[in-house]
């Protein structure tokens, strides 16, 4: 049921090892030396705010590691996507990568994440927090660290106010969700060529056949790898340019660096391959010990797989505006498009 | 067509611009030039350009010291594409600012950086805690510690980029040579760090890692993400830096870089 917006608050009761408000990133930030930062694993978090309703850029809320958990003071719809792992509403089991609502007072407890690194948990409505760069994504380097304490009080402005089912306490949606493996086993990564792949002999071979592991060093700026190299030759020294997310760098020791959303913008190692963008979300999910291997694609391909990833997060949307529309749930285009009040 | 250059104007000349795809959704542009002065400079009017121009599907830019990164949406343009387009402007673009040379002039090529350059003068200390890496510097440079202050101070540098953390990367310091970089990056530099590397000079906004040679600190704040924008200056603005006791040092801690301009309005008012 939707009704006029209402401020909610959600009491956090438990941390987890690191949570943060977060989105998408920023845009038209990099030229200012601002990486764009934001969600590691943009697939999870697009769905979740999908999944309620929200616009994919709307603010949500990432946790890693450990116990989350917060209690409403009034009805929220919610939507917990990412690594799996146990979420709870009141001590019942409810499902990930679905809109779930939960009843004022409830506790909702997000735990035990396996097989990745990463859970997004989004709100119908708008989390109230400052924005940095017209972003909420951290920016602990500058000072916008956007971290969630033990005890905080957040905000929530919505127009949600419950939901009744006829004949289900928790109703049943059956939408189109692309759910992303999380296999438990070793992961593969699609990649393209890099400026410098050709100066390293043997490095294509190695990176198509060897298992590459992530070590205890990754951090948010990259995932540094175990795993044979080659290093470069005949290069001369490269002056700092610019390098993308994904980007496959060899540093001078014996390690292959991938680097993330939080990169140093500019950088003069060589660049021996590029993780395609449709593998992005995967990388932003691996934890220290997952094994990976590598395969190379054409350029065609990577943007093919790019393609059907984003086909498939546009479907969603439509089936969730139409669901949100019939069942008189409130949804972001609808409020968007509403005129505002006289 | 005149390829006279107008009178105390750079030569405008069509640009040869090489394009690298730098995976799925990022083109790596350069000039081909034979001087690394020569690819810088191609590198910022590329910059300008692509500001200029917003290409269809232009997602962010990222400049690097003689180089342009332009990432974009890969479902919206290809790599191909996106680099006939740029090369078109920039064909078009030099014909007009060639054109308009005189009656123009160099802001013509604009973009964000439109506005006239400022001048901002920012306070050094050095000391032996604040400036590690002097004696080095003279030493590798083959002139005194006092020499390579006099070329800091004396040398009006440009805003070339703002690299890391919005951190200005300005050049250039007319050093009988070029600086290396440490050879073991610190792993933490304070803080307002006045630092060099090659022929560039850039100060570090917040603490980080950093791998340049420092030769002195700012008590000024360069970067405040309270303040908005958070920076006052951009690319294209103008610095000079100048070295003054410590003793100065606790009357400035701390105080919000603005323009030398603005400054000076202020003390003017304030104190006469």
């Amino acid at each position: 049921m939707a009704t006029a917006e209402q401020t909610v608050g959600l009491k956090i009761r438990e941390a987890g090892w690191l949570s943060t408000f977060q989105d998408l990133g920023r845009e038209h930030s990099e030229h200012m030396g601002v990486p764009c930062g934001g969600a590691a694993d943009q697939h999870s978090a697009s769905v979740a705010n999908i999944l309620v309703g929200n616009l994919r850029t709307g603010t949500c809320i990432e946790t890693m590691g450990g116990r989350f958990s917060f209690t409403p003071d009034a009805p929220v719809l919610i939507a917990v996507t990412g690594a799996p792992a146990d979420v709870t509403v009141n001590g019942e089991a409810a499902a990930m990568w679905e809109p779930v609502c939960v009843p004022a007072g409830a506790r909702v407890i997000i735990a035990n994440a396996r097989g990745g690194m990463r859970n997004y948990l989004a709100f119908n409505g708008t989390l109230a927090t400052g924005l940095f760069m017209g972003s909420a994504a951290p920016e602990a380097r500058m000072g916008f660290p956007q971290q969630i304490g033990v005890g905080q009080d957040l905000q929530l402005a919505t127009s949600y106010a419950g939901f009744e089912h006829p004949y289900l306490s928790q109703p049943l949606f059956r939408l189109p969700v692309p759910v992303p493996a999380f296999s438990p086993g070793t992961w593969h990564i699609d990649i393209v060529d890099g400026p410098e792949t050709g100066a390293a002999p043997g490095i294509r071979e190695l990176l198509a056949c060897r298992e590459y592991t992530v070590t205890a060093k990754s951090n948010h700026v990259g995932l540094r790898l175990d795993g044979p190299v080659v290093h470069p030759e005949g290069l001369g020294e490269i002056v700092s340019h610019g390098v993308p997310i994904g980007a496959f760098e060899i540093p001078h020791g014996d390690e292959l660096i991938i680097l993330g959303r939080y990169r140093t913008l500019t950088a003069g190692y060589p660049i021996v391959a590029f993780a395609t963008k449709a593998s992005l979300p995967m990388l932003g999910q691996a934890r220290p010990g997952q094994k990976m291997t590598f395969r190379w694609v054409s350029n065609d391909e990577a943007v093919e797989r790019y393609r059907e990833q984003q086909r498939l997060l546009t479907v969603l949307e439509e089936r969730v505006r139409s669901l949100f529309g019939a069942v008189r749930l409130p949804h972001a285009s609808v409020q968007a498009a509403r005129p505002a009040a006289a | 067509m005149n390829l006279q250059p107008a009178p105390e104007q750079p030569t405008q000349r069509l640009l040869d611009i090489e394009a690298t795809p730098f995976g799925d959704s990022g083109l790596m542009l350069r000039v081909a030039a034979s001087t690394a002065e020569e690819r810088q400079a191609g590198s910022r009017l590329i910059r300008e350009l692509v500001f200029d121009l917003q290409p269809h599907g232009l997602l962010d830019v990222v400049a690097g010291v003689d180089s342009v990164l332009v990432e974009f949406d890969c479902l919206a343009v290809s790599h191909g594409q996106l680099a006939q387009t740029i090369r078109l402007a920039a064909a078009g673009g030099a014909r007009v600012a060639g054109g308009l040379g005189a009656a123009g002039g160099p802001a013509a090529a604009g973009g964000p950086e439109k506005t006239a350059a400022e001048l901002f003068e920012i306070p050094v200390v050095v000391s032996e805690a604040f400036s590690p890496d002097l004696p080095g510097v003279a030493d590798e440079l083959g002139i005194s510690q006092e020499a390579v202050l006099g070329i800091l101070e004396s040398t009006e540098l440009s805003i070339n980029l703002l690299a890391s953390a919005m951190a200005p990367m300005m050049g250039s310091l007319p050093f009988p040579g070029q600086v290396s970089r440490c050879r073991e990056p610190r792993t933490n530099v304070d803080p307002g760090s006045v630092m060099v590397a090659g022929t560039s000079a850039i100060i570090q906004p917040f603490p980080g890692p950093s791998g340049w040679k420092v030769i002195g600190r700012t008590p000024l704040t360069v970067c405040d993400i309270k303040e908005d924008p958070a920076t006052s200056y951009a690319p294209g603005d103008r610095v000079r830096f100048r070295v003054v006791p410590e003793s100065e040092w606790e009357a400035l801690e701390g105080q919000f870089l603005r323009p030398a301009a603005a400054n000076s309005r202020g003390t003017t008012d304030g104190n006469r």
